[in-house]
């Protein structure tokens, strides 16, 4: 019996040598067959989109592509574009697309977020040509551009953009209008947490670039989607104007009224002065060119006289 | 003799046709998913016939996966045959004796603390889950272990569910502070997601699988002889800790590599073993052939039942196998009293 012990130890040592080096090989390449846009113009018919913010990209161009992944939370098209996607394909989550769905599609083109393709790219150049966006890199008037190049809808894409400025200048001198304020924050208001909206995408960019509200004290700092706090320091933000996200779910909705009757909120002074508003969940957190656009369309009934 | 080679007969009758039915289960969900392919088309893409998307929608898409929760499903099955023959306890499963909540932790505390460094999951799970799966099983070891008497089945399941409820409380601790998407990823991992679906994640199995399958058949007799009790068993000869320990950690071998391809899978450890001792009786050499195809048989029926009878959503496998594990396991406890 003795002799079996340095065999089974050499066996399983090697045995977890094996299982890593098996997995590691699944990933050698990441291939970087990134497309930038611009460089070749196709003209595709039947588009793919793994994002749901390229899917609104692709809207906001007056395409309507032939299947898209659904919203990971909704588990279904994002409700402020689902009456636009009556005959596009669900694909599935972006996280774990429908690759079945996706071959049958037989699309021409396919539309990535580096995010969560970044990985498979192999597996979607097989299928059709694949155009991986880094969604982080530009805002969405570039991932805009990109794909009009791309589909030659560059007027499109440009009288899109031109007629959002006009309606943040719009919204901005609305905000002023109605509120005087100068600076804002974001907070998010789930069964679970409380967050503040941060500088990067999916709000800070419309806020604190397009709109042009100061971030509260504090909020500068945050240079990422959102952080979470606890209700106790909301009062060292301080700003003059707070939108309030709260989640669809019910235990949300509680903890959000609870925060209402809170002291520590009543003393706030967006509060006191009756500068809080809430927004919805989409189309505000969807950072795309049609969402961006949608929740300026919200905020000019928000803030009408 | 004559009762010997009856229970012989009998063992191989019911092995082919639990080979014939993890067959026709592998064929079928083969046949199943989003793309429709006639059975001919099947065959004629298997011998190399078949249209490009065809074979892609088999070879890249659909085989590997299927292929992965087999494998996955012997293993499981398999580690819990050998926990329960070396416990002497029939309720005894990797999932109960907390193998599966050390695996899972160290998922979450790779998630936490090391998703940042962008690099590739698959490189990084198995890792995390077999040193998770190995702290578990040293953690049940050392506390179970007694000088005087070895290591004691009932002692092994009391610490095994202490051991439980202490990585599940870490797990949960961690997971809270998740944010939502990786929260959604995990959860969905804890209660067996087949995220494993590429050929790399069936040849990291494959080997672990197969050799720990052997090494517990070759190991049956010794099964066997822990069935007598310690005292006989020592009596007979049998190196009696020095066998239990490396019967432990191939099945936390086998569990581990199989929960880091298919996440936290209960129950088949614990059913599988079981039916098949009801079908073939309790000898190790036939008992075990038999729990690993029934492994098999439930996972992948389990995994196709889940990815496509609520599309577009799928449902993890862990979930419908819980759904049918759940009450045979209360059948059982509700049948052990009567």
């Amino acid at each position: 019996m003795r002799k079996f012990k340095p065999t089974v130890l050499t066996i399983i040592t090697a045995l977890l040598f094996s299982l890593l080096a098996g997995c590691s090989s699944s990933t050698k390449t990441p291939t970087t067959a990134q497309a930038t846009g611009g460089a070749h113009t196709e003209k595709a018919e039947k588009i793919a989109s793994l994002s749901i913010h390229l899917t609104n990209d692709l809207l906001a161009l007056g395409i309507t592509p032939v299947g898209s992944v659904i919203g990971g939370k909704a588990k279904d098209f994002l409700a402020h574009v689902a009456d636009r996607l009556h005959n596009t394909k669900k694909l599935g989550v972006a996280a774990d697309p429908d690759m079945e769905a996706l071959l049958a599609l037989k699309p021409d083109m396919i539309l990535v977020d580096e995010e969560f393709a970044g990985q498979d790219l192999d597996k979607y150049n097989k299928i059709a040509p694949t155009h991986m966006f880094s969604l982080d890199e530009g805002t969405w008037r570039d991932h805009l551009r990109a794909l009009g190049q791309m589909l030659n809808r560059e007027q499109q894409a440009e009288s899109f953009i031109q007629e959002y400025e006009a309606q943040a200048e719009r919204v901005k001198s609305l905000i002023k209008e109605k509120t005087g304020a100068t600076t804002a924050m974001a907070i998010r208001v789930s069964a679970k947490e409380l967050r503040v909206q941060g500088m990067k995408r999916p709000l800070g960019p419309l806020l604190f670039e397009d709109l042009e509200l100061q971030p509260a004290n504090g909020v500068e700092k945050i240079q990422k989607a959102y952080e979470v706090i606890s209700q106790e320091v909301l009062a060292d933000y301080d700003p003059d104007l707070i939108f309030v996200i709260v989640n669809v779910e019910e235990d949300a909705k509680k903890v959000f009224e609870q925060l209402q009757v809170n002291p520590l909120w009543l003393g706030l002074r967006a509060v006191k002065e009756n500068h809080v508003y809430v927004i919805n969940e989409q189309p505000w957190l969807d950072y795309s060119a049609l969402g961006s656009k949608m929740a300026l369309d919200e905020a000019e009934k928000l803030f009408a006289k | 003799m004559e009762i010997l080679s009856a229970r012989r007969r009998k063992a191989f009758a019911v092995g082919g046709l639990m080979l014939a039915v993890a067959i026709c289960t592998m064929v079928l969900s083969l046949n199943t998913g989003t793309i429709w392919l006639s059975p001919i088309t099947i065959v004629q893409t298997l011998f190399g016939f078949g249209d490009a998307d065809a074979a892609m929608v088999l070879f890249d898409y659909r085989l590997p996966r299927i292929l992965v929760c087999a494998l996955a499903g012997i293993g499981l099955a398999v580690s819990g045959s050998i926990l329960q023959g070396i416990s002497r306890n029939s309720l005894a499963d990797p999932g109960i004796l907390g193998l599966h909540a050390g695996a899972s932790c160290g998922l979450i505390v790779f998630i936490t603390f090391f998703r940042s460094l962008e690099d590739p999951l698959a490189l990084f799970i198995p890792l995390f889950t077999f040193a998770g799966g190995t702290i578990a099983a040293l953690l049940i070891f050392l506390l179970a272990y007694n000088r005087q008497t070895g290591l004691q089945p009932v002692r092994m399941i009391l610490v095994g569910i202490a051991v439980t409820a202490g990585f599940s409380a870490i797990s949960l601790f961690f997971s809270l502070r998740l944010d939502e998407d990786t929260y959604s990823f995990t959860s969905r991992w804890l209660v067996g997601s087949v995220w494993g679906r590429d050929w790399e994640n069936v040849y990291a199995l494959f080997p672990w699988v197969t050799i720990f399958t052997c090494y517990s058949l070759w190991r049956a007799r010794i099964l066997d002889a822990f069935s007598l009790g310690d005292e006989r068993a020592i009596g007979i000869g049998v190196a009696l800790q020095r066998e239990r320990l490396w019967l432990l950690l191939s099945a936390v071998a086998l569990s581990s590599a199989s929960v880091a391809m298919v996440g936290g899978v209960g129950f088949i450890g614990l059913v599988a073993p079981h039916l098949a001792k009801r079908l073939v009786g309790s000898t190790a050499k036939y008992q075990i052939p038999v729990a690993a195809l029934i492994g098999l048989i439930i996972l992948a029926a389990a995994d196709m039942i889940g990815r496509t009878l609520f599309l577009p959503n799928s449902i993890p496998a862990g979930v419908i196998v819980a759904a049918v594990g759940a009450p045979y396991f209360l059948f059982l406890l509700v049948k052990a009293k009567s």
